[in-house]
């Protein structure tokens, strides 16, 4: 019994240095800057494209905004993804239900698209994914783009 | 273990509203720094991603790499002022113990380049 509470703790122990020291990259969909970011929002590594700069400081500063925002969605899904592994997938439900939803579920098409000029047509908005019906089901492995 | 789920969701519950009430009185919390030329400015939340970063037209002349330093620095002291004035808000309803052990560290007040509250 001591030996399976001590490597519950080792386990626990391991988890908490894993999520302490994650982190997630994503590249804004313009490819003009790159952001690492931790799930707190903490920004490890920014890189800007040079021509990013020659789009205007307005510019600059809502895609810089909002790649760190993709970057911290993507650590915390990441977060919830290795929880998911550890523990489970009753677990990390059971922490959805307590903390809110994972970014997955809770955001979609976060990129707020770029004002189309008069004759050009909207962009088309992807279509959310429809929610998984059964608990088992793997909701928290099925979108790549969160496992980059 | 669902017994242990529930209770923790109840103090989450219970912690939230009176965080909430809080918070509407004091307003959204948040904290902010500028570089000391105003090239960056970022308006960070706590814990969370920064909700606005700005530069000036002047700041497009440090390049990229320059001008990628400078958000990062900026942020960094952003974020640390966005989570001292939560610190300072809600250590009056939570423990301030815990509100340390969740990553809400309160930093010191600092006059340097651009405090702003």
């Amino acid at each position: 019994m001591a030996a399976v509470n001590e490597e519950r703790l080792q386990a626990t122990e391991q988890l908490q240095r894993e999520l302490g020291a994650l982190t997630a990259t994503v590249e804004h969909p313009n490819s003009m800057c790159t952001v690492t970011a931790s799930p707190k929002g903490e920004i490890k590594a920014l890189h800007l494209h040079p021509a990013l700069l020659n789009q205007g400081a307005r510019a600059v500063g809502q895609v810089v905004t909002e790649t760190v925002r993709l970057a911290t969605n993507a650590a915390v899904q990441v977060s919830f993804n290795k929880m998911a592994l550890a523990l489970g997938d009753g677990m990390a439900i059971d922490v959805e239900s307590i903390a809110g939803d994972s970014p997955f579920r809770s955001t979609w098409n976060p990129v707020v698209p770029p004002e189309a000029p008069a004759e050009q047509a909207p962009p088309e908005r992807r279509q959310r994914a429809p929610r998984a019906e059964d608990a088992d089901d793997d909701a928290f492995f099925d979108n790549p783009s969160w496992l980059r | 273990m669902d017994d242990d789920v529930q209770r923790a969701a109840r103090k989450v519950r219970d912690v939230e509203q009176a965080v909430s009430e809080h918070v509407t009185r004091s307003g959204p919390i948040t904290g902010r720094a500028s570089s000391p030329d105003g090239a960056v400015t970022v308006v960070a939340t706590p814990g969370g991603p920064p909700r606005e970063i700005a530069v000036s037209a002047a700041a497009l002349r440090m390049g990229p790499h320059g001008l990628a330093a400078e958000i990062m620095r900026v942020a960094e002291k952003a974020q640390r002022s966005a989570n001292t004035r939560l610190h300072q808000t809600l250590e009056r309803v939570v423990d301030p113990r815990e509100l340390t052990a969740l990553g809400v560290e309160r930093g010191q007040d600092e006059d340097d380049f651009g405090w702003r509250r």
